[in-house]
């Protein structure tokens, strides 16, 4: 037994140490698509695609398109209408799909409609607490009981159409021919109506959940810009989005993700402008889960993202509308999902993680300034305490000598390594702000009176720790508070630990293989088919404009590169018409002749 | 699962791996003493006298003693030992923190064993990975470890700071030459240069009673009474903070010492190596005797070296380019008008033609060694590397002839525009 695992090990250690041929893998790529400039024509007869890419694209189309009908088919064999004509066996499935005995809260309300003459029975089923009873009340079940009775000038006889189109006035009114839509409906806030004789069902959106209106985001506060942040409903989100993108094309399409939540979601893009195949990539990913329950887009980021081992996040999740709209603007595709107040958007490249929505409402100088602030804010809250411990471990030539004395005198009285020392504060700091997410709130000051006792006086007067490195705790800390996103907080927090590991076993040298190694990481990563760091690696045109600096707006001409866009420009070459006096716009030289 | 095992077994080695090494190099610095300045002297028992200044941790402030005067910033340790590194090694015995030399900032020699040649322990020095390339080299008058000891704590609350200082004010003053242990080094072995080092001592004079000008070179320079730079260390009539004194230049042959140059020298020979900042110039009235014009020089252009080789002897023209402020004319003559402030420049022309000529004739035929570098202009008039070598510049240097041309410009007149002598009964004009 032993002496197998022995041979087990070799054959790892020898399957680490040589060579394999890779293992050929067909990932997502983002196939280009040719290109018209809205703004100026040459742009896309410049760039004319490879022969090869497009036989490519067009093989790629071709399974995507055996794929959909596939399951269109097999969808169809699920979907055979099951309703029956008689409202007895309807009432019967009802009750036993919603274990009626049990669930306290379904509502099934049986009446009768007086239709010409005749009276039909009839029931609704509701879930109460889901939906607005004044609704049901007034324009369900007032003009099916009461107002039915009223003469209306009508000549088909088919029941279903008369009563669709004469009696229920409310807006939102589907036919349904199957149990399970009635139900998802139900689910969703909405309240089945099952008439006698009749093998359809109606289903009428009348949900009003409880919940939270629009409020000011939790995590994206900015001073100049909007104001509103998503809520868990997803109506409301999308209605958030579409008012400040007013774009005909802005399409929502419906999806259901978990096979028991059901919970709806929807994909946002603008057609004429996202990437055909990204969008059948994220329908594909979002499709193809197999999962009970998914409550939140915080889940179903981790199910959709391409390495799930990188600390640092491929989705960003936000809670702007603004955000979003902007993204989509530029040709990628959000998820917002019902009970979520975060929508995902994809793809993002690692330039977006030190984004903040603010950026886009400053002028360019002002965000400049934050940008270069956040930048420092990544390398202080990634390598500070690491680069501390390498200068006092192993290059002690590169401080001043000042410094080093004070840093020797701070150390003097302090019994441990400075390595356990970093450790001690670093963890403490950790505690402490584990501590103040999950403290009460009536309590919450007493948290900053400890922590600031602990960590700053105390701690140093019992000579635990030297004042300096107090410093470099509390500058890493607001260092990684400073990073705009996150999760990507988390990300440089759990590396930081990496790095203090690798700078007290090597200094330098370790921070500089930590560096490299997340290098080649990051590069070697992809988030929906764009690789994580362009438009650096692979350098692409057009990304830079707003990638770590910002340019001014009306400079920012090109969509970027990577996303491959449908539409290249997002603007005029020259966008501020003004600036060319007699160009378009109100031609000030006629203005001037007539004065 | 194997998979996943693979990867288990890849982590732990990745792990491992590092961890064996368990913080190799890593020291903590609280475990090291920093060496700030070595003193090197021929010892008594032994071929050498090591003095150390090891920085001591500064004085925690708690209960706030004040000035409490037995705790120096650093503390001294001296050993006699056969070479630096057992000195060191020595040293370790009985101070209780390992001594490393990365943080020093001064390695001082005595003329004694400068004289003797530096050749031994410029090689230690450029080898000992510790010791910093841009350190300057200082030659004590006297003993190195006077020199050090004479860096006053008590004054200087922070000797690291006061010699990372001191050795920068050639930018200023240029009353030493500006010297870096690395440069020294390649000088030293170079064919076509030589090196100079900082001269330095501690001052003789304990109050201003002794106060004498016995040893000023102002003489040499044909005055009557010595200007600012007309001493060499240890000499200048002053009190005051450290005792130590640099001024002035110890010239060097190879990894010999050959000689010493005063205060006002070393500013030529910054003028010359093209080194010089600015400083003040106190230079003779062309127009009245006795009184003199204040300068701020600066130097406008690097200095034009230019060398041929006339029957063999080489040949030096050197075109000094300089410009200054008016700082104080004690006459009150108002040279800002144009005549006399043309005047003006061709006389100080004449007197930087005059003063550096008297400079490179000292170097010539004294010290017979081209510690400007000329050297380096004459290298391209040879073909080959081997005539080069086979015509031995060191050894010419002497033979040399050299013509100075200065050009001077008078920049600014301060903030007085037009001079006028004080109207007083006496027709004696002051300064302005």
């Amino acid at each position: 037994m032993e002496c197998e695992y022995r041979v087990d090990i070799k054959k790892t250690i020898k399957n680490l140490l040589f060579f394999h041929e890779p293992r050929v893998e067909r990932p997502f790529i983002l196939t280009e698509v040719s290109r018209e400039g809205e703004y100026g024509p040459g742009l896309a007869k410049a760039r004319e695609k490879p022969r090869r890419k497009k036989n490519e694209n067009l093989l790629l189309e071709k399974i995507e398109k055996a794929k959909l009908t596939g399951k269109k088919e097999s969808q169809a064999d699920e979907k055979a209408p099951d309703i029956s004509r008689q409202l007895s066996e309807n009432l019967e499935v009802i009750e036993e799909r919603f274990s009626v005995p049990l669930n306290g809260d379904l509502i099934i309300r049986k009446f009768d409609i007086a239709v010409k003459d005749s009276v039909i029975a009839a029931f609704m089923v509701f879930f109460d607490g889901l939906v607005n009873n004044k609704v049901i009340d007034d324009d369900i079940l007032q003009p099916l009981m009461l107002l039915s009775n009223l003469d209306i000038r009508s000549d088909g006889d088919d029941l279903l159409i008369y009563i669709r189109s004469h009696i229920l006035p409310h807006n939102q009114l589907k036919e349904v021919r199957t149990h399970q839509e009635v139900i998802d409906t139900v689910f969703f806030g909405g309240c089945g109506i099952y008439i006698d004789g009749l093998d359809t069902a109606f289903a009428a959106d009348v949900k009003e959940f409880p919940g939270r209106t629009v409020e000011r985001p939790n995590t994206e506060l900015v001073i100049r810009g909007p104001q509103e942040g998503f809520t868990e409903s997803l109506r409301a989100n999308t209605g958030l989005i579409r008012k400040r993108l007013m774009d005909q094309n802005l399409i929502a399409e419906d999806i259901i993700i978990g096979k028991r939540s059901k919970t709806p979601c929807s994909i946002l893009y603008i057609r004429d402008i996202a990437n055909d195949s990204l969008v059948a990539e994220v329908r594909r990913r979002l499709k193809s889960i197999e999962a009970d329950h998914i409550m939140d887009t915080g889940e179903l980021e981790q199910y959709i993202e391409d390495n799930p081992a990188l600390p640092i996040p491929q989705v960003m999740a936000t809670e702007r509308p603004d955000r979003v709209c902007s993204m989509l603007a530029d040709g990628r595709v959000a998820i917002v999902m019902h009970g979520s107040p975060f929508a995902l958007v994809v793809p993002i490249t690692n330039s977006d993680i030190l984004h903040s929505a603010e950026d886009q409402f400053l002028r360019f100088p002002y965000s400049n300034l934050l940008r270069g602030i956040r930048i420092l804010a990544i390398l202080v809250s990634l390598l500070l305490p690491a680069i501390f411990l390498a200068i006092t471990n192993y290059h002690h030539e590169m401080i001043p000598t000042d410094l080093l004395l004070a840093i020797l005198s701070a150390r003097e009285k302090v019994p441990f390594p400075s390595v356990v020392e970093v450790f001690l504060m670093e963890i403490s700091f950790e505690l402490i702000r584990e501590a103040g997410i999950r403290i009460p709130g009536p309590i919450g000051p007493t948290l900053g009176i400890i922590g600031a006792l602990i960590l700053g006086q105390a701690a140093v007067e019992a000579n635990i720790v030297s004042p300096i490195l107090i410093i470099i705790v509390a500058v890493t800390g607001l260092g990684s508070f400073a990073i705009p996103n996150f999760s990507t907080g988390f990300a440089f927090r759990i590396l930081r630990f990496g790095f203090i590991i690798l700078a007290a076993l090597s200094g330098f040298l370790g921070i500089t293989a930590g560096l490299m190694l997340l290098g080649f990481w990051m590069v070697n990563s992809k988030s929906f088919g764009v690789p994580f760091v362009s438009p650096v690696a692979p350098r692409a045109k057009g990304g830079f404009s707003d990638a770590v600096f910002k340019s001014p707006v009306w400079n920012q001409e090109k969509r970027p590169d990577f996303m491959n866009a449908k539409k290249d420009s997002k603007q005029a070459e020259i966008s501020r018409g003004w600036i060319n006096r007699g160009s378009s716009g109100r031609q000030p030289d006629g203005g001037d002749r007539n004065e | 699962m194997n998979k996943g095992k693979h990867l288990a077994i890849f982590i732990m080695i990745a792990i491992i791996c590092p961890l064996m090494t368990s913080c190799f190099d890593a020291k903590e610095v609280d475990d090291l003493g920093f060496v700030i300045a070595l003193g090197l002297d021929r010892g008594k028992t032994n071929e050498l006298l090591m003095t150390l200044q090891i920085a001591k941790p500064m004085a925690s402030n708690n209960g706030g003693g004040g000035g409490k005067e037995d705790e120096l910033p650093y503390a001294t340790f001296s050993v006699e030992a056969p070479t630096m590194v057992s000195g060191l090694n020595m040293i370790n015995t009985f101070a209780s923190k390992q001594i490393t030399l990365s943080h020093i900032k001064v390695v001082v020699f005595s003329s004694e064993l400068a004289r003797d040649g530096l050749g031994p322990y410029l090689h230690a020095l450029i080898r000992g990975r510790e010791f910093r390339p841009n350190m300057p080299i200082v030659v004590a008058r006297n003993t190195a470890e006077e020199y050090l000891q004479s860096v006053d704590p008590k004054l200087v609350l922070n000797a690291a700071k006061y010699y990372e200082l001191v050795y920068q004010s050639y930018r200023y003053t240029g009353l030493i030459p500006k010297v870096e242990f690395h440069d020294f080094y390649l000088a030293a072995e170079s064919m076509c240069r030589n090196p100079v080092a900082i001269l330095g001592d501690a001052s003789k004079f304990e109050s201003a009673e002794e106060f004498d000008i016995e040893n000023s070179t102002y003489l040499e320079h044909g005055r009557s009474a010595p200007l600012e730079g007309d001493f060499l260390a240890g000499d200048i009539p002053a009190v005051g903070g450290a005792r130590a004194e640099n001024i002035g230049i110890a010239v060097f042959d190879g990894d010999t010492m050959v000689g010493e140059l005063d205060g006002t020298d070393t500013t030529y020979h910054l003028l010359c190596t093209g080194d010089f900042v600015h400083s003040y110039w106190t230079i003779p009235d062309p127009l009245s005797e006795g009184d003199y014009v204040l300068f701020d020089v600066k130097q406008s252009r690097r200095p034009q070296h230019r060398v041929e080789i006339v029957d063999g002897k080489p040949v030096i023209h050197v075109t000094l380019n300089l410009e200054g402020d008016l700082v104080s004319v004690q006459s009150g003559i108002d040279y800002e008008s144009g005549e006399r402030s043309l005047l003006l420049e061709s006389a100080m022309e004449s007197y930087v033609k005059k003063e550096v000529s008297g400079y490179l004739d000292k170097t010539i035929r004294e010290f017979k060694s081209d510690i400007c570098g000329f050297g380096a202009q004459a290298r391209g008039l040879f073909l080959t590397w081997a005539e080069w070598e086979a015509y031995q510049w060191n050894k010419r240097y002497k033979d040399a002839t050299y013509t100075v041309n200065a050009n001077f410009k008078i920049r600014r007149p301060g903030l007085i525009l037009r001079s006028k002598s004080s109207i007083s009964s006496e027709s004696e004009s002051d300064e302005q």
